[in-house]
């Protein structure tokens, strides 16, 4: 079963293990026939296709999770809204045959939502084209490890920006890879594009959006692969 | 604005989920729907408050009334409190992110006198002024309760109303209240009194202390006609009648009991005579097997936890434990729903029910041995022996345990260095009795973790006039004890003397010690009961400061006849047995468990209590 859902506002800041727990919570509750490993301690059999940070909401995360019985995909999504508290409701559940290779193997590109807060909003905004028009954007990607330069361009595969001058804000639609060896996280793309616009990085929420496979070179919902 | 503000606090502060809300099973009401908006508030972190029972209770109780909702508030972390400081973010509840100060009513547990600072930490935070003085009706009445409510003076400066006793009773009682003087627009003084009616509630400020020169409680007594002398507790009598939660806040960070928590008894009648608990929760009351089977089953499908805790005082007093335990197991196996039994005394028959809860999942064993020898056992009638120490443990091992916790205290009335001798011994022999058992069926890795703690006396106990161990002489204690505890297969733990000190200080604390409180808050103490955040320096710099001697309270013994700061309270046993039991104590005198002979300790006075018995 994949299961899709939003990781509310309120909620944003769970991490992935505090997640896990509700999900499992929520399924046992939900009386699903939900497969379980074989073993001394049997757990769930569940992966999300990408873990969420926190701090950023979602708009349309994906649980997949292995069943063991018959049941339909609206008595899914039924019984797991029953289940779920208000912050992570579910919004599509889609039946899929277990020799469907992982879901989380499919993952091409994110979308994310970058809202804008305070006077810099604006300038960083139209700094946008020019940013995207540099041929090579470096910028130092951390990992707990190691830091290494990077060229980001390539994996930005989309960028548009709108101001909305009565809010002070800017929103900013982010189109980007997320791949083993060539994943673009949102801070890394607004630090870059701050610096370029030589604006101090303002308060800004993330929303990841959409999870993005591919066909043909077109993004697809990874839900509908 | 409010509500983004506390959103971007939440980006900088270490385990926002404590602030979050939005839990499974959380109860959003509509605040324009309800006549009084309560908010509850344990004052201690998010993972420690959720933990606990009498909390989810109240929060059940109050939500199921139409006219009124619930809401949770627990006291923020100092990270989160200092920026909520800096930031001008009010005290907000969970369910709604409203400011605390808006509402009607504020509940607040009193579990610990650790907590106590932090009680005016969550005051301050919500803008509610510290006195009960120089409150208005845009605050909310302020009402505190649970086991520190018994002596309620440290804090009568603080809180607008106390309520003592079961909270099932007052909680309601005390709402309709409110909510009839705000409709009628009667004064909040009016208000105050009329809560100083209703049974089980006290109301400090309608009350006068006076002092004898060697600083004594002279007198206390109502200021005004209509205000009883004597406040007596509340008490449920039959459980089966009292509302239990069917559905309970399932959390997303871990918290301390992360598990489905059944009430099976409430009160305990062995006597212990060191046990507050004990003492102040009589009579005992059970729930039935079936009551209990049926809330199980429903906190099951409604909570999705794997894991169902039996609690009360004492779990192995539950009369048909072996057959609840069982029912359990076979009713919900299927389900993978773990059983674990609490506060299990050593001389029950348990053999049996421990072989069942094993089929799940096995954890480890605590055995609360509290003294080291017969003789001291005795003093504080802790009816268990050696020898059901060990063959319990032997059992436990034989039945492939092999992970033991042993509770002691020291300090206790009449110690000596031979009592303190007897905790390395019993520890030895629960060793022993380890290696005693086959190789081929006992388990791999033997755990003893043995903890003493430094006996506090409490109120309405027998030993309440008793004075505690100076600072000086626990840490001789303890000195002794690390010496003789080094013994292999055993890891012992202790605790500081200093907050056990401060912890007698304001158990048996009068009016004066308030002062004291408030001065240890200004100079910046919270979460005293969290060794990292602990500040002895600043508690004594705040007794000198307000001239309270904290040894007057601590380590002075009390005359038979002196007026004790919560004798005005009727707690359901009586002084005079209170007193008889101190003087067996000191004899070593035990007093049988009263379901064998009523012992007289006086809560037949109460309607519906200790029937059949």
């Amino acid at each position: 079963m994949l299961l899709q859902f939003q990781k509310g506002d309120i909620v944003r800041h769970l991490g992935l293990l505090d997640l896990q727990r509700t999900m499992q919570r929520a399924l046992r509750r939900s009386n699903l026939p939900v497969a379980y490993s074989k073993g001394f301690n049997p757990h769930m059999v569940m992966s999300f296709a990408s873990a969420l940070s926190s701090g950023i909401a979602g708009d349309a995360e994906l649980l997949d999770v292995s069943l063991s019985g018959e049941t339909t995909e609206e008595e899914c999504l039924a019984a797991m809204n029953r289940v779920l508290p208000p912050a992570l409701q579910a919004s599509r559940v889609r039946l899929v045959d277990d020799r469907f290779p992982k879901v989380s193997a499919a993952l091409r590109t994110v979308r994310y939502r970058i809202t804008l807060h305070g006077g810099e909003a604006r300038r960083i905004a139209e700094d946008v084209p020019a940013f995207l028009a540099q041929e090579e954007i470096m910028a130092v990607r951390k990992t707990k490890k190691s830091e290494t330069l990077v060229n980001i361009r390539p994996m930005i595969h989309e960028l548009t920006a709108e101001v909305d001058e009565q809010a002070d804000t800017a929103v900013l639609e982010a189109r980007v890879s997320f791949v083993e060896q060539a994943t673009l996280k949102p801070d890394l793309l607004m630090e870059a594009l701050c610096a370029h616009a030589q604006a101090e990085l303002p308060r800004c929420e993330i929303r990841r959006t959409q999870l993005l496979g591919e066909v043909d070179g077109q993004p697809v919902p990874l839900i509908d692969l | 604005m409010l509500k983004e503000k506390i959103d971007g606090l939440l980006d900088r502060v270490q385990k926002p989920a404590r602030y979050m809300g939005g839990e499974m099973n959380a109860v959003l009401k509509d605040p324009d729907s309800v006549a009084i908006r309560y908010a509850f508030a344990f004052p201690d972190v998010y993972e420690v408050g959720m933990s606990h029972l009498g909390s989810r209770i109240l929060y059940d109780i109050i939500n199921k009334r139409e006219d009124a909702l619930c809401e949770r508030v627990f006291t923020p972390w100092v990270d989160m409190a200092d920026l909520m400081r800096q930031e001008n973010v009010p005290l907000f509840s969970l369910e709604t992110r409203s400011p605390i100060r808006g509402f009607d009513m504020l509940g607040i547990t009193l579990q610990y006198e650790m907590s106590y600072t932090n009680i005016l930490e969550l005051l301050d935070l919500a803008g509610i002024p510290l006195h009960s003085e120089d409150r208005t009706w845009d605050d909310p009445i302020v009402i505190a309760g649970g086991p520190c409510a018994f002596n309620p003076e440290p804090l009568h400066h603080f809180i607008d109303a106390f309520s003592i006793g079961d909270g099932e009773i007052s909680t309601l009682e005390t709402i309709d209240v409110v909510k009839a003087c705000k409709a009628e627009g009667v004064s909040r003084q009016e208000c105050l009194r009329r809560l100083s009616r209703l049974r089980g509630v006290y109301v400090p400020s309608l009350y006068e202390a006076s002092y004898n020169e060697d600083g004594t409680l002279k007198s206390f007594e109502p200021t005004e006609e209509g205000v009883p002398r004597t406040v007596v507790k509340n008490m449920v009598a039959d459980l089966d009648k009292a509302e239990y939660p069917e559905s309970v806040i399932v959390p997303f960070m871990e918290i301390v009991h992360d598990r489905i928590n059944i009430e099976v008894l409430r009160g305990c009648t062995r006597g212990c005579r060191f046990c507050q608990a004990g003492m102040i929760y009589r009579p005992v009351r059970e729930r039935s097997v079936e009551h209990i089977l049926d809330l199980a089953k429903k906190l099951i499908d409604e909570t999705g936890y794997e894991e169902i805790t039996l609690s009360s005082l004492s779990t192995g007093d539950y009369t048909c434990l072996p057959q609840l335990a069982h029912e359990l197991m076979e009713r919900f196996a299927e389900k993978r729903v773990a059983l674990s039994l609490p506060s299990l005394r050593l001389d029950s028959n348990l053999k049996q029910t421990l072989e069942e809860t094993q089929k799940v999942r096995k954890s480890s064993l605590t055995y609360a041995m509290e003294a080291g020898t017969q003789r001291l056992r005795d003093v504080i009638n802790k009816g268990i022996t050696e020898e059901n120490l060990t063959s319990s443990v032997g059992d436990a091992f034989a039945s492939g345990w092999s992970s033991v916790k042993l509770y002691f205290m020291f300090g206790l009335p009449t110690e000596t260095l031979e009592d303190l001798d007897g905790i390395a011994d019993l520890a030895s022999k629960v060793v022993r009795k380890y290696f005693e058992t086959p190789k081929s069926v006992r388990a791999k890795g033997l755990r003893v973790n043995c903890s003493a703690s430094c006996f506090v006396p409490k109120p309405f106990t027998p030993f309440q006039w008793e004075p505690q161990d100076t600072i000086e002489q626990f840490e001789e204690k303890q000195k002794h004890l690390c010496h003789i505890m080094h013994i292999k297969g055993v890891e012992f733990n202790w605790h500081e003397p200093q907050v056990s000190f401060l912890e007698a200080v304001f158990a048996r604390g009068d009016r004066r010690t308030a002062d004291a409180l408030e001065a240890a808050w200004r100079l910046g103490c919270r979460f005293d009961g969290w060794t990292d955040q602990f500040r002895f320096d600043k508690w004594m710099e705040a007794f000198a400061q307000t001239g309270v001697k904290p040894e007057f309270y601590a380590n002075r013994r009390r005359e038979k006849d002196e007026l004790l700061p919560w004798a005005f309270i009727d707690a359901g046993v009586t002084q005079q047995y209170l007193w008889r039991e101190y003087e067996r104590a000191v004899q070593a005198q035990t007093t049988p468990d009263c379901r064998k002979g009523c012992q007289g300790c006086g809560l037949k006075r109460f309607e519906g209590a200790c029937e059949g018995r």
